[in-house]
């Protein structure tokens, strides 16, 4: 009996030692890794990263010699604008030239480049242990736009790392105007504040269009001024704003679940109309105008409400950013009243590529992880005086929580619980091109909303009719 | 004999009253030319002034006609390296057109004094290289320079611009060259000197105004080209026509910088054709001998 | 044209110039034309695809609104710039005092760079944050409830207009040269027979400036059609489609829809369009005003 139970002893004290030293090698083995460590066998090569001029991107420029000094593995940063890294890039990945190793992307790029096969997919890189972070909380990685983004049948391309987002934009001053408030209340029945409805921001929209002589807060007018500000130009970002704050808000959207066209259906003909009805309290040159207008004019007091960018924003609302700097509140893309259920805002969610051509996957893997991992967003954020965060934690930091810039972050946060990736389609660019502006010519009464819809699921469907990327 | 040319019909008499006649002529034609030359340029001297003018100020309605100046775009302009693209373009513009006058004038000599056999067809195939649209033949130009490596490169670039420049020098020059005098160049090879030699002592002389106003344009159109620069070149050969748009950032458009970068580009080239325009005015060699 | 003894002499300063076009031009041209005869996969070479490339062109309806565009576009801009052009060397070979500045001054806007120049023109006619906008268009109360580069009717006609102030200075710079380098003995001739200086223009001035005028007017038609910064920048081919000139439309089928075979044809067809009407053009100004 007794030889019995001091074998079983012996054996649940070996189990618990067992047990113990596993969880402590393990422990130790999290501690152990290191991005020195894992580069070892890679330091002294060269990689070259493509990524877009955005003020923490020029922050982070700052910070990759960090990177360079820890690991040994030369980077070169190269940084672009807008239009410049989107044809600069997709020309290093069509042509196969693979003069970048990783390049950064964004979400509507994916279509094609998906269907190219010019991307690697990093999942094998990711079940390496030796390479792999353990601590990079990618759960930390806002929602749902990394899902939406970097996911592809089965296979996961990179990072998110830059988080575009819409938001909504308006003039607290006049929001605030204790007289345009009394008046408001009693022409529109309901208190005056920032829009949280679509139907709230069109009435808003009406009530602030105003002609030269009238008065506003206050004051008469000079000139005229109006409710609203959107962006017109038949490129851009006009369509795409269209489709993902408005036309997805009333039930619609450009394709049905099989992926086939549906543009021509009754929610979106009522969302182009509803979007085309703003038109008349916006600017008289609002179809020329692109993403830099929109936030000019508002810097310059011209209108009340805008959906911009939150981004852009940061230009014209800063110290010595013109006369209205500090005037300005911010929400989260307002809601459609008529169809509560349905929450869409406008976001373009971008992350940084693996390029199938690159021969250093594996030194380029461990910057793309740096990039994103706690420690370098904090110091990006805390760095860059604040921005756009990619992880949720980045709103808790103190950078985040100056107190001038509370508004403007609570609407991202707010916007971006419903911002996704643009859906994976090769033809993006082709429907952009075609519908850009046809609902243009919507807005500034040129067609019809159904007409232009009818003209626009015809086009589409002779580009595509099943445009979703499947394989 | 060889008088020096001038502008209106010589007369020998009266001369006091000739002179006040051209004068009046001239203060009036001055004034008009003046008036045109400012209301041409008051859109480029407005954005100008954007080089001095704090942001607040630019696009303020009513517009602030006056404003404090400031210096810190040019602070950014420093601090962001675009004088060192200013090389760049100096470099390439000036490769770029030193070929052109160098393989384009003997051709357009030939062109213009020569009955060719195909005249027509070889000067209509010069004109040819430049018909299609640059911006379709650009990918086709990426996807060759980037199998043969010339992406990046000053060569590749100063290879691409011949395609444009050489087509435009090549028949502008000669029309110029159709005026050359033939009596000067005949005489020299009576006299036994061989036909390079006449080439280049009798024939390039005479052609120097025309060389250098068409060079010019030549080195312009180098200067300010945007989208093979672009597409064709990288971190290496950086041009500042193709940095400005780095100046289009997502907190609006820079225009303070922009300004600057836009008269950096254009101090340069004014100066040149300021220092050679009496090059071109020179063409009267040719007509006084001809006459 | 005068005879010579040496066959080989005018062939050998051809050749440099030639051999390099032919490698730098014919070759890439080449190319494209091969790549207009096969699927284009995103930058990959696919099979042969005869005519398609080609048919896929001519059926798009942007594509003859682009060629429509542009003839609408060059037949304001060209006879504008070529006139104000010409007006402008006659006013310079003038005895203006000070001339060596005003003519830099006048050259600016040619010497800017094409982006720049759009740049320019969106601060000034900007719907209502233009400066121009602001104190002309919208105090005079013209344009009532659009601005100038969104009007469908007049959007066209302002793009040509910033090209016509872009480009003359050019057209002034050449023709200033041309008479420049007028002979002078024709109108001391012409003096003492007491021609009109009206008459001296049209008899004498505009025949002898006729070849240079016939080139510079080529070289400019031909390049017109190519006009991409200044309307990408100001109305991006809008409203609508009524300002897509050819090469924004080239430009969203390259670089943004990667849709090179296309891009390829069209770039075939403008060509052969080109040369076809440059080649009558050619033979018509040889003959009828001894230009070549």
């Amino acid at each position: 009996m007794t030889m019995h139970k001091a074998k079983s002893k012996t054996m649940l004290a070996g189990l618990i030692a067992a047990a113990a030293s596993f969880c402590y090698a393990a422990h130790l083995h999290a501690q152990d890794w290191s991005y020195a460590e894992a580069a070892k066998p890679y330091a002294g090569t060269t990689i070259r990263v493509l990524d877009e001029i955005t003020p923490l991107q020029e922050t982070m420029r700052k910070l990759v010699p960090d990177f360079v000094e820890k690991t040994g593995i030369q980077v070169e940063y190269e940084l672009l604008s807008h239009g410049d890294v989107i044809n600069r890039g997709q020309a290093d990945l069509f042509s196969g030239r693979g003069h970048y190793d990783a390049i950064m992307l964004h979400g509507l790029q994916l279509g094609p480049l998906l269907a190219a096969k010019v991307l690697q997919p990093i999942d094998e890189l990711q079940k390496n242990t030796a390479l792999t972070n353990p601590e990079l909380g990618l759960d930390d990685l806002i929602e749902p736009a990394y899902e939406s983004l970097v996911n592809h049948s089965g296979q996961q391309f990179g990072f998110l790392t830059w988080n575009y987002n819409q938001i909504y934009w308006a003039r607290a001053d006049l929001l605030n105007h204790p007289e345009e408030q009394a008046a408001f209340q009693t022409r529109y029945g309901y208190p005056l504040a920032p829009a949280e409805t679509m139907q709230q921001m069109r009435d808003i929209a009406e009530f602030f269009t105003r002609k030269k002589g009238e008065t506003l807060a206050g004051e008469t007018l000079r000139d005229d001024f109006y409710g609203i500000v959107l962006e017109g130009i038949p490129g851009g970002t006009t369509f795409t704003t269209v489709w993902e704050v408005f036309m997805n808000n009333w039930g619609g959207g450009v394709f049905d679940a099989d992926g086939k066209p549906r543009l021509d259906t009754p929610e979106n003909i009522a969302a182009l109309q509803f979007w085309a009805d703003l038109w008349k309290f916006a600017p008289p040159g609002q179809a020329e105008y692109s993403l830099i207008d929109v936030p000019t004019v508002m810097g310059n007091g011209l209108a009340a409400q805008s959906i911009a960018f939150s981004d852009f924003v940061l230009g014209v609302d800063r110290p010595g950013g013109g006369a209205y700097a500090g005037k300005f509140v911010y929400g989260g893309i307002p809601v459609n009243a008529e169809n509560p259920a349905i929450r869409s805002a406008g976001g373009e969610p971008s992350l940084m590529a693996l390029s199938s051509h690159s021969k250093n996957q594996e030194a380029t893997y461990l910057f793309m992880q740096w990039m994103v991992d706690k420690d370098t967003q904090a110091r990006l954020m805390e760095a860059g005086g604040g921005g756009v965060p990619i992880r949720h934690s980045s709103f808790d930091l103190d950078v985040m929580r100056e107190a001038s810039r509370q508004s403007l972050y609570k609407a991202m946060a707010a916007s971006l619980q419903h911002v996704q990736a643009k859906p994976k389609t090769p033809s993006f660019f082709e429907i952009d091109n075609t519908m850009g502006p046809l609902v243009q010519q919507v807005g500034i009464g040129r067609l019809t909303a159904a007409e232009a819809l009818k003209e626009g699921q015809r086009k589409v469907l002779s580009i595509c009719d099943s445009c979703l990327l499947t394989e | 004999m060889n008088q020096p040319a001038s502008h209106a019909p010589a007369s020998t008499s009266r001369p006091a009253k000739r002179i006040s006649r051209q004068e009046r002529v001239s203060v009036f034609w001055t004034l008009v030319l003046l008036v045109i030359a400012f209301i041409v340029l008051f859109p480029v001297l407005w954005v100008g002034s954007f080089m001095f003018r704090p942001d607040s100020a630019m696009f303020a309605r009513p517009t602030e006609w006056l404003f404090e100046p400031t210096l810190v775009h040019f602070r950014y302009v420093i601090d962001n390296g675009f004088i060192g693209y200013l090389g760049t373009s100096f470099a390439l513009a000036s490769i770029s057109t030193i070929l052109v006058i160098v393989l384009g004038t003997p051709a357009a000599y030939a062109f213009a004094r020569f009955q060719l056999r195909f005249r027509d067809d070889l000067f209509l195939f010069v004109l040819a290289t430049r018909m299609a649209p640059p911006i379709c033949m650009v990918i086709p130009f990426y996807m060759i320079f980037s199998n043969i490596g010339l992406i990046d490169t000053y060569l590749g670039l100063t290879l691409a611009y011949l395609t444009f420049n050489l087509s435009f020098y090549i028949w502008v020059m000669s029309s110029f060259c159709k005026d050359l005098p033939v009596a000067l160049e005949e005489v020299a090879i009576l006299e036994g000197h061989n036909r390079f030699a006449v080439f280049l002592r009798v024939v390039l002389p005479l052609l120097r105004s025309a060389i250098v106003a068409t060079g010019m344009l030549c080195f312009i159109f180098a200067w300010n080209e945007f989208m093979f620069a672009f597409m064709l070149g990288g971190q290496n050969v950086k041009t500042l026509p193709v940095a400005v748009p780095e100046l289009i950032t997502t907190q609006g458009v820079r225009w303070g910088p922009m300004a600057i970068v836009g008269t950096l580009s254009l101090v340069p080239v004014m100066i040149a054709v300021f220092l050679l325009q009496k090059h071109i005015v020179r063409g009267l060699t040719m007509g006084a001998v001809k006459g | 044209m005068r005879p010579l003894e040496n066959r080989w002499y005018p062939y050998a300063l051809l050749a440099p110039a030639f051999l390099v076009l032919v490698v730098v031009s014919l070759v890439p041209f080449l190319f494209a034309m091969y790549l207009s005869f096969h699927q284009i996969n995103f930058g990959r070479i696919g099979d042969f695809a005869g005519w398609s490339n080609y048919s896929r062109l001519m059926e798009n309806e942007r594509t003859w609104n682009s060629l429509w565009v542009a003839a609408k576009f060059i037949l304001i801009a060209f006879p504008l710039q070529f006139i104000l052009g010409l007006g402008g060397a006659l006013l310079l070979n003038k005895r203006v005092w000070g001339r060596s500045v005003i003519l830099p001054l006048l050259f600016i806007p040619t010497m800017m760079a094409p982006i720049v120049v759009g740049l320019v023109w969106k601060v000034m006619f900007a719907g209502s944050w233009g400066l121009l906008s602001y104190n002309i268009v919208e105090r005079f109360g013209f344009l009532q409830g659009t601005s100038v580069f969104s009007s469908p009717d007049f959007a066209l006609l302002a793009l040509a207009l910033v090209d016509v102030w872009q480009w003359t200075p050019f057209m002034m710079l050449a023709f200033f040269a041309g008479l420049q380098a007028l002979p002078v003995s024709p109108y001391r001739a012409a003096a003492v027979d007491g021609a009109t200086p009206m008459q001296m223009f049209f008899r004498l001035t505009l025949p002898l400036m006729a070849p240079l005028m016939v080139v510079i007017g080529m070289l400019r038609f031909i390049d017109a059609f190519k006009v991409f910064d200044t309307i990408y920048t100001l109305t991006a081919g809008g409203p609508g489609i009524s300002t897509e000139v050819p090469s924004l439309l080239a430009y969203r089928m390259s670089f943004e829809q990667w849709r090179i075979g296309e891009s390829a044809a069209f770039a075939v067809l403008v060509w052969i369009g080109f040369f076809v009407l440059c080649s009558l053009f050619y033979h018509l100004a040889k003959k009828k005003l001894n230009a070549f």
